[in-house]
């Protein structure tokens, strides 16, 4: 799934080791997440929204065509 | 999140404790190595038995020493243990492992149904032992395996 969130981590001059901290998951998961291979569950979704002030949709960018 | 702290001197406790039974179980083998005559079965497997404790041991004490100093370390740790993509991946991987061992342990119930009944050729004791052992052993190599192409695909 397309994503902002190198674009809004990058924004808050994070480092990737500084987002996985803030929403406990490993640096991997965020590595997985910023490339689209892998979907965050909806508890990682919202912690991300709630992170970057934002909505889920403003950082996760659903398309029919992918699913 | 618990105390990552208690959790984390918890499991250097254990990597201890592992290591101690290890070390009992590795010398009470090498006495009966020495001493039993009669042996029912070989006895180094209890030696065998003995090394994977102790080096369990150690490598659980090795992963939390620096940790138990480094609360950033500990809590990373924890985190990285209960990771939800490493979970899922894990999940994957076991569940894929655990219909690869139902096949083979239900083949092999297949083919010793048939066996017994004299419609196919028994199996040799050692035969057996090597069926069994890869009833064991592919499995396990499925779930690792499983892990590597999660770790790449996700």
């Amino acid at each position: 799934m397309e994503n902002r969130l190198t674009f809004l981590r990058t924004q808050k001059g994070w480092t990737q080791q500084d987002l996985a901290d803030r929403v406990e998951v490993s640096r991997q998961t965020i590595i997985s997440l910023e490339s689209g291979r892998y979907n965050p569950s909806i508890l990682l979704a919202f912690r991300l929204a709630h992170i970057f002030s934002t909505s889920i949709e403003e950082i996760f960018i659903y398309s029919e065509e992918e699913q | 999140m618990k105390n990552p702290n208690n959790l984390i001197r918890k499991r250097y406790i254990t990597g201890w404790i592992l290591m101690v039974i290890g070390l009992l179980v590795l010398i009470i083998g090498i006495l009966a190595e020495l001493g039993v005559q009669s042996r029912p079965f070989n006895l180094r497997i209890i030696t065998g038995f003995g090394f994977v404790l102790i080096f369990g041991g150690v490598g659980t004490v090795i992963r939390y020493r620096t940790a138990l100093k480094d609360e950033r370390a500990a809590k990373r740790i924890l985190i990285d243990a209960a990771d939800e993509r490493t979970v899922m991946i894990r999940s994957k991987a076991g569940h894929r492992a655990f219909w690869v061992a139902m096949v083979i342990t239900y083949a092999l119930l297949l083919y010793v149904s048939f066996a017994s009944s004299g419609s196919l050729p028994g199996l040799s004791e050692d035969l057996l032992w090597y069926i069994l052992s890869a009833a064991v052993v592919i499995p396990f190599g499925v779930y690792v395996a499983g892990i590597l192409i999660g770790e790449r695909e996700q």
